[in-house]
């Protein structure tokens, strides 16, 4: 693994005093915020950021770390040398529910204890449960209408043999529920990180999240999407097929219909008890220019007696 | 675990959290969020036994406030401030989103 210089993630000097730390800490946190940041990585920022500052704002982690910093540049190949960390009596629980990288889980994280009293004292610490975990998973609007299977990779930290900590990769299969909404959280129970010294694992959440479509707009389980309809199929009525997130529906619209007439078919958006309504903005789109168009506008335009904005005037 | 498995997962709409569950998948203590209750920035819902019950909304405000009050050492009801203009934002985005398509 790398080096991680957690001087230069908050942007301060080595000789940084206590409060210059935390005043570069909060400006980050602000900046890289990840329900305000506009930044593509805000998050990861944020995790290197939160990863420094639990180092550098504890005295007795940033001595430990000064202490191995003296010997490794950033970026360059490190393992932890045996005992390293004698002499700092630092916490390794204060750290939990941090998505923090292996460098860091390496030094400072729970499974460093461990490794840093030796595998013989490991049956010491009692059974602790693994940490929860959060992740979010991206899906189509129409696997909430079908359900359905979707992979998705984790990454879970683990003690190896030496009582290291390592990242694992892991792919599960989840089972999408029918109907699921944006902003819901699905629950994995046991699916979490592992468990220490014989502890349960902890619970996976997932926050489920559409990918972005023009297409659709959701609220609860009502879906609105426009269709074009041509101005004869407004004013005659007709039977058009629409593609929709449920599949393609056979749909009727009525005579008369303007442009953003809303048609809603009941039952046909996001399943559930009940399921949500499907609306449909009626939107008139005119035939691409040709002259036989022309000729038939000319032809209205002369027959039909229309102001359209008639109302407009005083 | 077996790779070939697919796992099901429960939507906490359909089973709501208890206090130890959302302390446990926050990383705070049950009291922080009866503390938090109590004072109002968070909500919950009474079942018949009288516990309370938290879903997908409730856990992910929670976390927002923990990760403001913890960051920022953030007095609760500045915390709860921040996160309900995050609401905020987040519900005229939708509405602004919702307008565009409806301009399509």
């Amino acid at each position: 693994m790398e080096f991680k210089d957690y001087y230069q993630a908050l942007g301060v000097a080595k000789s940084a005093s206590a409060d210059e730390i935390k005043k570069a800490y909060r400006k980050l946190a602000r900046k890289y915020h990840p329900d305000v940041s506009k930044e593509a990585d805000a998050q990861e920022r944020m995790r290197d950021v939160n990863e420094a500052y639990a180092v550098l704002s504890d005295a007795e982690k940033r001595a430990a770390y000064d202490t191995l910093g003296q010997r490794h540049a950033a970026g360059s190949e490190f393992r932890p040398p045996p005992g390293w960390s004698d002499g700092y009596a630092f916490s390794t629980d204060d750290t939990s529910g941090e998505d923090f990288s292996e460098f860091f889980a390496n030094l400072f994280g729970r499974g460093a204890h461990a490794s840093r009293t030796g595998r013989g004292h490991r049956a010491e610490m009692p059974p602790m449960r693994g940490e929860d975990q959060h992740a979010a998973i991206t899906i189509d609007l129409a696997d909430s209408y079908r359900g359905g299977e979707r992979a998705i990779t984790l990454r879970a930290p683990r003690l190896d043999d030496a009582g290291r900590v390592v990242a694992d990769e892991r792919t599960l299969r989840l089972q999408i529920p029918k109907g699921v909404r944006e902003g819901q959280q699905i629950r994995l129970a046991g699916q979490g990180p592992p468990g220490f010294n014989g502890g349960p694992a902890g619970d996976l959440y997932l926050e489920i999240r559409f990918s972005p479509d023009t297409r659709y707009r959701v609220e609860g389980r009502d879906v609105t999407q426009s269709v074009p309809v041509a101005p004869w199929e407004a004013m005659l009525g007709a039977r058009i097929e629409v593609a929709t997130p449920a599949g393609t529906l056979e749909v009727g619209i009525p005579a008369g219909s303007n442009n953003g007439t809303r048609l809603r078919l009941k039952g046909k958006g996001l399943p559930g008890e009940p399921a949500g309504d499907l609306y449909l903005d009626l939107e008139l789109v005119l035939p691409p220019p040709s002259d036989k168009a022309r000729e038939l506008f000319e032809t209205m335009s002369r027959e039909i007696a229309f102001d359209p904005r008639r109302s407009m005037r005083a | 675990m077996d790779r070939d498995e697919t796992m099901i997962g429960v939507l906490l709409e359909e089973r709501a959290l208890s206090i130890d569950e959302l302390a446990r998948a926050c990383h705070c203590e049950p009291r922080w969020i009866v503390d938090h209750i109590e004072s109002g920035v968070l909500e919950c819902t009474v079942v018949a036994t009288g516990e309370r019950r938290f879903t997908s909304a409730a856990m992910v405000r929670a976390r927002r406030l923990l990760s403001i009050e913890r960051t920022f050492e953030a007095d609760a009801e500045l915390a709860a401030l921040a996160v309900d203009l995050i609401e905020e934002v987040e519900a005229l985005r939708r509405q602004l989103s919702a307008a565009r398509l409806g301009k399509r």
